[in-house]
């Protein structure tokens, strides 16, 4: 007999994970090709406003579903169109991505705060008090088994596919992808846009089960959490889902810690990820001699001198 | 000669007023191994990125099989068969050499990768398996996979860019056996882009040479021209030293004792046991091939680099432990071989980059104030007549040879007793070449000590007093330019010295 | 078939950036209009009445400026830091940092006289915000850790610190259910110059002015204005160019953390969550938008932070708040696009 109280945490720390795990895929995608693309927290935003307006009128959650990952999917093409086309930088555009994505946010959702929901992201089986550990497994939202795919997915892309390869190539020498026939340019552009899908689902995730209602700024720094994921993970989606698992788990501890009974201060628990983040990426920088895994291009805007 | 597959017709192409290209006309046979002669800053390349597609002609056409193209990008130029290996070769490191092979667009040996590897691996005499990530290849490998990617991309003219530069004498030797059996079996056709007559002579069917941006002669058959007609093709007249060298040659300026340094990773040593000395108003000369520790060695007497064994005297102070600061108070002035990155920082203004040496000095400061500073740069560019209208513009909106101007003038205006110049040439215009010239010769009457490090020959026989040969690290001959010829110093440049 | 291919130009204008600029800013009242018709309002109507409400009276037109102090000072922190090309995306955090440096010698000190106890707490803000970023800058120097993401994550470090401070030590009793800090004593706040206008404003126009010293004409601005652009170039120049990156983090720093030290002792005057609105942010806007220029920073600053306070009394009217916001944003935006054409030239070539 597992203590029920346990399996609550395993039950939380799955669904915080898997809101984070999917909006670092997405990003991790966009990184291997050699961008870099700061603007998750505002992506997960659109994503999450969206699906729920969609959801709150039309009462399909499947369209909301759709819906928001359609217009986080087009809210990064500003980001593609700045960084990829018009070769600005990165770390600007990302950021001011994170701002509008949270101002546009909260304004169309304005009239959205406070509704409820008729329908919900469900899971495929509903078991009210899971007992053990399968029915936790069992009872999580659709989008934990579509996380898991994802990763599957991803991780066989990239590693096995042209289309990954390619895709990789272009991140790691975009120079030498060039050279290899590659159309760079539309490469990063599709891996920018992907990236926000991933972050829409993400969003739609958030407002649709999670939460689930719409309110300001309740990514509340989550996306941020996803840039780190990434890093912590190498650009591996194995091990960053590993990280999501462990930021997932602190998310889901603070909350629990009093009934533990720890003298823990839950405030202390909640910037506890934060410095683990940096330290891991100290760590890893030291022990690793700076090959942290990262795509080498990253940053950098493709230019072919033509004259 | 009967195949003619490739044509460029009065072709020509400028930067500004240079004329990098000037109605050249070419012409490459399908099956043979092509050779393009040019001294460095001929065309050679200009003429390889328009057949590429990089550069677009102004005037002039290209004929593939008597058909008429624009080639407007490289992409376009691979669909015609049109594939180049660069210097610096364009290949994904992290990847696997499978992967570099196959994953681009034109790939035509996807399905029967195996066979293909196989085969060519043989011709190549490359020993590595296909999966081996190509950052755990040797250079020489590195460059067989690079001319790979061009067969399994369906190239059939393949234009090599100095490809023998990076290679052991037997690696060329392989190299120049795994290309003649490409040429024969697979008819596909080769252009070897270099500057030494050795390869043309070892390599080639057929020899093209540029001369200053003019092709002085085309489809000359290599067995039927000798060395002589093509070092004169090369080089219009070869100059004989024509400037005074009986200067007066004062004390010692620059000691070099025992210097030896190491390899901090591999522990093998990048110099090895080097002594010198230099006068005040002589030049000695480096000669040798790039890569054989003449960049350590700079960089060791500039105080850049500071592990190392032995002693280093400016003005008869052992400096050996001092850094850059108080080198450069002691008169001495380092232009170094990569213009933009180290002598010149990209990114940053005109104005910014001429004060580099003597920015901490009283003369600027405290407050670098802006009226001493831009008053500074116009006496540079007048006195050293450099084209730099803007002096808040970025430094490589510049033309190279007015950089390298800027550079040269920064270092030389304080008359100074010391100096380290290392490839000033480099990629410039005659004019430009001149210019710098001039400025070195200027510099030694006025009693520096000069230490002018080169590859170009013609350069340290016309400036330099005496010679020194670097190879592998070790100074292994040294000539005095009046009583040696070029052809014993090549010979010492290539390790055959004794 | 026509293609396009891009070149870069050789001679970028001088002005190109205040051009970018402007464009970008009519750009972004254009998405604005957009945004406000959608929500049936008379753009029209709402920005004249922004204005006014910003810049229309000697009240409303301190407010605004006192509500760019901590913008400018964040934005010339970053600005200073950009000079050896790293990023700090840690502003806002460093805010906050500020505040708590403040308040933390303020409860420990038994100095009488005001004057200098606020110069010494305005100097405990400095400290705060360079103490915030001191981890990312020796993470930057010796080991090479991308600064960009650690001094981003700090934010959320020194954000959770100052909650913690708020909810558990420093909370004050009297504060009810809001979470702060006690009041820190009337002799401590800043005065104002007239109107509502804090000293904190001229405290920000003294450091521009420092900023642009620093940046522009001193030799540590020009080492690292070297050091920025190669690495190598500095050690070939014998400049130290880690040491310059070091410096450069931990001044920038505290310029942010003086942001929130003036903040706290002229606006807020306790330390809680609502010492920075995401000024930090903002002020990576107003930075990027001038091409890190200081003078400019004042200016687009001040004007962002008038936008600030429009938006925020819009809400009367019931505009909402974040139409500032995505002004503030397009315009960079806006900027960024226009700045292309300003470094590239389109090449037309012809296929046949």
């Amino acid at each position: 007999m597992i203590d029920i109280q346990l399996l609550g945490l395993l039950n939380a720390t799955l669904q915080a994970a898997t809101l984070l795990f999917v909006a670092a895929l997405g990003e991790l995608i966009t990184e291997k090709s050699g961008i870099l693309n700061l603007g998750v927290e505002g992506m997960i935003s659109i994503g999450a406003v969206a699906g729920f307006m969609t959801a709150v009128n039309t009462n399909n959650i499947f369209l909301a579903v759709i819906v928001g990952v359609l217009s986080s999917s087009v809210f990064a093409s500003i980001h593609a169109v700045v960084t990829v086309v018009l070769k600005q930088d990165q770390t600007v555009s990302g950021l001011i991505l994170t701002i509008l994505g949270l101002a546009l946010s909260s304004l169309i959702g304005k009239n959205y705060v406070g509704k409820k929901l008729d329908t919900k992201l469900d899971s495929f089986f509903s078991i009210d008090d899971p007992s053990n550990i399968l029915q936790v497994l069992l009872s999580q939202n659709i989008i934990f088994y579509v996380a898991i795919l994802l990763m599957i997915l991803v991780s066989y892309t990239l590693k096995n596919t042209m289309f990954g390869r390619r895709l990789e190539a272009v991140g790691e020498d975009s120079k030498a992808a060039d050279s290899m026939g590659l159309n760079v340019t539309k490469t990063q552009f599709i891996a920018t846009c992907l990236g926000g899908a991933f972050a829409g689902l993400s969003g739609v995730y958030l407002t649709l089960s999670y939460v689930p209602y719409w309110t300001d700024n309740m990514t509340a720094g989550r996306g941020w959490i996803a840039l780190a994921l990434v890093i912590f993970g190498g650009w591996k989606p194995y091990r960053t889902a590993l990280g999501a698992l462990l930021f997932g788990f602190l998310e889901a501890l603070v909350p629990r810690l009093q009934t533990y009974g720890f003298e823990l201060n839950p405030y202390i628990v909640k910037i506890a990820p934060y410095i683990i983040t940096i330290l891991i990426l100290v760590l890893l920088t030291i022990y690793k001699g700076g090959k942290t895994g990262a795509p080498k291009n990253i940053g950098i805007p493709f230019f072919r001198e033509n004259r | 000669m009967n195949n003619k597959i490739l044509e460029t017709k009065n072709i020509t192409k400028s930067f500004g007023t240079l004329k990098a290209l000037d109605n050249v006309s070419f012409n490459l046979y399908e099956g043979k191994i092509h050779g393009l002669l040019g001294e460095n800053g001929a065309g050679k390349s200009s003429l390889m990125n328009v057949l590429s597609g990089l550069y677009h002609p102004e005037k002039g056409s290209i004929y593939i099989k008597n058909q008429k193209y624009k080639i407007s990008n490289p992409d376009f130029a691979s669909k015609l068969g049109i594939g180049m290996v660069h210097q610096e070769f364009r290949l994904v490191e992290s990847f696997s050499i499978k992967d570099n092979l196959t994953l681009s667009r034109s790939n035509i040996y996807i399905d029967n990768f195996k066979t293909a590897y196989k085969k060519y691996s043989e011709i190549f005499a490359l020993n590595v398996r296909e999966d081996e990530a190509v950052s755990n290849l040797s250079v020489g490998e590195k460059q067989k996979i690079e001319i790979m990617k061009l067969i399994f991309n369906n190239s059939n003219i393949m234009l090599l860019d100095e490809p023998t530069a990076v290679l052991t004498p037997q690696e060329t030797l392989q190299l120049k056996n795994s290309l003649v059996t490409l040429a024969k079996e697979d008819m596909k056709t080769i252009v070897l882009i270099t500057h030494k007559l050795k390869e043309i002579r070892e390599f080639t069917e057929i020899v093209s040479v540029l001369r200053n941006g003019k092709m002085v002669s085309n489809d000359l058959l290599t067995q039927e021209v000798s060395n002589n007609q093509l070092i004169n093709l090369m080089m219009g007249k070869v100059k004989k030293s024509q400037i005074n060298k009986n200067n007066e040659i004062g004390d010692i300026k620059l000691e070099v004792k025992s210097v030896t340094s190491k390899d901090p990773v591999n522990n093998i040593k990048k110099l090895d046991d080097i002594n010198f000395q230099i006068r005040s108003g002589e030049i000695l000369g480096l000669a040798g091939v790039s890569g054989n520790g003449q960049v350590e060695l700079a960089n060791l007497i500039a105080g850049i680099e500071k592990n190392f064994e032995g002693k280093i005297i400016i003005n008869n102070n052992d400096v050996s432990n001092k850094g850059v600061k108080s080198r450069k108070k002691l008169n001495l002035s380092y232009i170094p071989e990569n213009r933009l990155g180290v002598g010149l920082a990209p990114g940053v203004s005109v104005l910014d980059n001429s004060i580099v040496k003597d920015y901490f000095q009283t003369k600027l400061g405290p407050h670098l104030s802006k009226n001493r500073t831009v008053k500074y740069l116009e006496n540079l560019i007048n006195q050293f007549s450099i084209k730099a209208p803007n002096p808040k513009a970025e430094i490589s909106t510049l033309s190279g040879g007015n950089m390298q101007k800027l550079l040269m003038g920064r270092e030389l205006i304080g008359n100074p007793d010391v100096i380290i110049a290392s490839q000033p040439t480099r990629g410039l215009d005659v004019n430009a070449v001149e210019a710098i010239h001039n400025l070195l010769i200027t510099q030694r009457n006025k009693g520096s000590a000069i230490f002018l490090i080169s590859e170009d020959l013609d350069e340290l026989f016309k400036l330099s007093h005496k010679l020194l040969v670097i190879y592998e690290g070790k100074v292994i001959k040294s000539f005095s330019t009046s009583e040696s010829d070029i052809e014993s110093i090549g010979l010492a440049m290539a390790g055959i010295g004794e | 078939m026509n293609k396009y291919t891009l070149s870069k130009r050789q001679a970028v204008n001088e002005l190109s950036t205040f051009y970018s600029f402007l464009a970008g800013f009519l750009i972004a009242l254009v998405i604005g209009s957009i945004i406000l018709l959608i929500q049936e309002k008379n753009p029209i109507d709402t920005f004249s009445l922004m204005f006014k409400l910003s810049i229309g009276s000697v009240n409303s037109l301190s407010s605004s400026l006192n509500k760019a102090t901590p913008l400018i000072l964040a934005g010339l922190g970053i600005a200073i830091i950009n000079t050896v090309k790293l990023w700090n995306i840690g502003a806002e955090g460093q805010i906050f940092m500020g505040a708590i440096g403040v308040n933390l010698f303020y409860i420990n000190s038994n100095l009488s006289n005001p004057t200098i106890l606020i110069f010494l707490l305005l100097l405990s803000a400095f400290i705060g915000g360079a103490f915030c970023i001191l981890i990312p800058a020796l993470a930057k120097v010796l080991f090479g850790v991308n600064e960009i993401i650690t001094t981003l994550l700090t934010n959320y470090i020194v954000i959770g610190l100052t909650i913690y401070l708020v909810n558990g030590p420093w909370k004050d009793p009297n504060s009810l259910n809001f979470p702060a800090a006690a009041y820190v004593g009337k002799e401590v706040y800043l005065p104002t110059m007239f109107g509502k206008l804090s000293y904190g404003f001229l405290i920000c126009i003294i450091f521009t002015a420092l900023a642009h010293y620093l940046k522009n004409k001193s030799v540590f601005g020009y080492e690292m204005r070297i050091a920025g652009g190669s690495e190598m170039t500095a050690i070939y120049a014998g400049i130290n160019a880690k040491q310059k990156a070091f410096f450069a983090m931990l001044i920038g720093g505290g310029f942010a953390g003086l942001a929130g030290g003036v903040e706290l002792l002229s606006q807020t005057h306790r330390v809680s969550t609502g010492i920075s609105q995401g000024f930090g942010y903002t002020a990576i806007i107003v930075a990027a938008i001038t091409g890190m220029r200081p003078i400019g920073i004042f200016l687009v600053g001040t004007l962002f932070g008038a936008l600030s306070i429009g938006g925020s009394v819009i809400q009367t009217i019931g505009v909402s708040t974040y139409i500032a916001d995505i002004i503030q944003a397009s315009t960079l935006f806006g900027a960024l696009v226009i700045q292309f054409f300003f470094n590239y030239k389109l090449l037309r070539v012809d296929d046949d």
